[in-house]
């Protein structure tokens, strides 16, 4: 009977904090999307409305045409499929690498495992953009690329190319750490089964450990498309063509181009995150697993 | 195999030329050899050759079309007394300082918040995490138009707390803070996640007897969860401060090192050093600054890991 008390007849003090953590947290969430919002807003108004002295906050009247006039200014047709093309095969090249180096290191016996292991992992920590100039001489002195010899000297190399684009991220060892600590969880014996049924272990992996490896195959592919689609700094380095923009590189020749085209600009910005949106809300749900064990965005 | 010699003990001296060679396909070194062979041989041209070579750069004068030339630690002289090499390491601290204290405490309040039963959970946490998805590109754009002196969102804002419209990103002493707000505001949503996960694992008991003992939520938070959470706090301030010495995206659209220098940092300084000006040489021995920065604090992590772990 006393459970069923209702409500009402708590005191309303009880409720005060609970109202308190909605109003802070919906003030956070509101400071956190505002500018998206006004991305929005904004790439769809008329320029009298976006240079007006008050605010408004909704246009009048839509206005897509800024939408139009971004796609054909930065040529985003090219830009989407040349990101696209570069993301899919980094995603792809992280993710299958990742996953034999991690099943290697996880359940097999070789001399001087954990040596490589923890060597590699230490590499890790080393920012990308502290080795960007070895990096970039590499791709530049690819051998037989680009009007190189054999010894990489006398052409442009990889400079300037997909191949040149993607390399860099052709490997993650964020992948081999998840997949490695994702099959030292895995269960033996289902492997084991396999072995005395006449299996190879090449078979083993292929047929039971990748088909068994859907989530964390989520996870590593959700970041290695955040990485590769969000990239900036490698190819606005390696990058000389326009023919060659990636969407980022794109969108930053046009917020130079255009000073203050609100309208087009904010139309741009918007074109480009949708689709990364879209990935992450189907694909959330993996991406809490891989920050914590990462710790990086 | 020790199942196929158990089956036929007496035929084990007699295995074929092709079972042999199957064995040794079959066996673990030789199916670790396999898998690793293209993944280590990329991790060594990517990561760990890097490292030396841009070390042995960074005592060299290098000007890309002619052969890099030994000089000793001149490149390492020029950062000790050049003053805008020696200014974008101290802006790259400054970032840091004014950055990481005020976005790491966000994050955890923010988590600590998330971590009741709430309506809306799954939506707060996803509002929160838009910003950490969103390219570095965009964002800034974004912001270059809400800090834009005229017609920008934060000036009419601060318009209703009577403050006098400011030019932000061109003001020498404000376009720092302004590059700090726009971080703050991206990594938020990532260390909270990171949070999340280590309040699930301070157990519910102990708060639960402060409680009863009459601790209020404010006096538990700051004298359990924080305690108990700090090396999760340890490990999102170095991964955090991490990111920010990496954060060349930012500048590179919003304020490319101006007004004045002031938001020259490390990474950008690079990036001059060698894709303007092309002093390869001295842009690795800037990279070698960085490196030796973010080792000393991934010691720091390391340590802060084992205390999690242990």
């Amino acid at each position: 009977m006393i459970a069923r008390r209702p409500n009402t007849s708590k005191p309303l003090t009880k409720h005060v904090p609970k109202l308190l953590t909605y109003i802070v947290l919906s003030l956070g969430a509101a400071a956190m999307i505002l500018p998206f919002i006004w991305m929005l807003s904004t790439s769809v108004k008329i320029d009298s409305e976006i240079f007006a002295d008050t605010i408004q906050w909704l246009p009048s009247q839509f206005d897509f045409k800024n939408y139009i006039d971004a796609y054909q200014q930065t040529n985003m047709g090219r830009l989407f499929l040349n990101t696209g093309f570069v993301t899919f095969v980094s995603v792809a090249s992280q993710v299958v690498l990742g996953a034999m180096a991690g099943y290697a290191f996880a359940r097999l016996h070789f001399r001087g495992k954990n040596i490589l292991f923890f060597s590699l992992l230490a590499t890790m920590m080393v920012p990308f953009e502290v080795l960007i100039i070895p990096i970039f001489l590499f791709v530049r002195a690819f051998p037989l690329a680009g009007g190189n010899n054999i010894l990489g000297q006398g052409g442009t190399g990889l400079f300037d190319t997909y191949a040149g684009l993607i390399f860099p991220n052709l490997i993650s060892v964020f992948s081999i750490f998840l997949f490695r600590q994702f099959y030292l969880r895995f269960p033996h014996e289902i492997e084991e089964a396999a072995i005395v049924d006449g299996c190879s272990r090449v078979g083993v992996f292929w047929r039971i450990l990748l088909p068994n490896s859907r989530p964390v195959i989520a996870t590593m592919a959700l970041f290695a498309f955040l990485w590769s689609w969000n990239d900036f700094l490698w190819p606005l380095v390696v990058v000389r063509s326009d023919s060659l923009n990636t969407l980022q590189l794109g969108l930053s020749l046009f917020n130079q181009e255009q000073g203050t085209q609100w309208a087009e600009l904010m139309a741009a910005s918007t074109m480009a995150v949708i689709p990364v949106v879209i990935l992450y809300l189907l694909l959330q749900r993996f991406l809490t697993k891989g920050a914590v064990t990462s710790g990086i965005d | 195999m020790a199942i196929a010699s158990r089956d036929h003990p007496h035929r084990k001296q007699q295995v074929s030329f092709g079972r042999r060679l199957y064995r040794f396909y079959n066996s673990q070194a030789f199916v670790a050899f396999l898998f690793l062979i293209l993944p280590v041989s990329l991790l060594i041209i990517l990561k760990i050759y890097p490292i030396f070579y841009n070390l042995y750069l960074s005592f060299t004068r290098y000007e890309l079309f002619e052969p890099p030339r030994f000089v000793g630690l001149r490149n390492y002289r020029y950062i000790a007394q050049n003053s805008v090499a020696r200014q974008s390491i101290w802006n790259t601290l400054l970032f840091t300082v004014q950055a990481v204290p005020l976005g790491t405490a966000l994050a955890l309040v923010v988590a600590k918040l998330l971590d009741e039963n709430l309506y809306g959970k799954i939506m707060f946490r996803t509002l929160y995490y838009l910003p950490v998805i969103s390219s570095v590109v965009v964002s800034a754009m974004i912001f270059r138009w809400i800090f834009n002196p005229q017609q920008g969102l934060l000036n009419y804002f601060l318009g209703f707390l009577g403050i006098p419209p400011q030019t932000w990103l061109s003001d020498p002493n404000l376009a720092l803070p302004s590059l700090v707000m726009v971080t703050i505001w991206g990594s938020i949503g990532g260390n909270m996640i990171i949070f999340l996960a280590g309040l699930q694992d301070i157990p519910g008991d102990v708060l639960e007897a402060a409680k009863v003992d009459g601790a209020n939520a404010f006096q538990r938070f700051l004298q359990i969860t924080i305690p108990l959470m700090r090396p999760v706090i340890l490990f999102v301030v170095v991964t955090f401060t991490i990111s920010i010495f990496r954060n060349f995206g930012l500048i590179f659209m919003l304020t490319q090192g101006g007004p004045l220098n002031r938001t020259n940092t490390l990474v950008w300084e690079v990036y001059m050093s060698v894709f303007a000006n092309l002093r390869l040489g001295r842009g690795a021995a800037l990279s070698m600054v960085m490196l030796v920065m973010v080792f000393i604090l991934t010691i720091i992590n390391f340590r802060a890991l084992r205390e999690r772990q242990g």
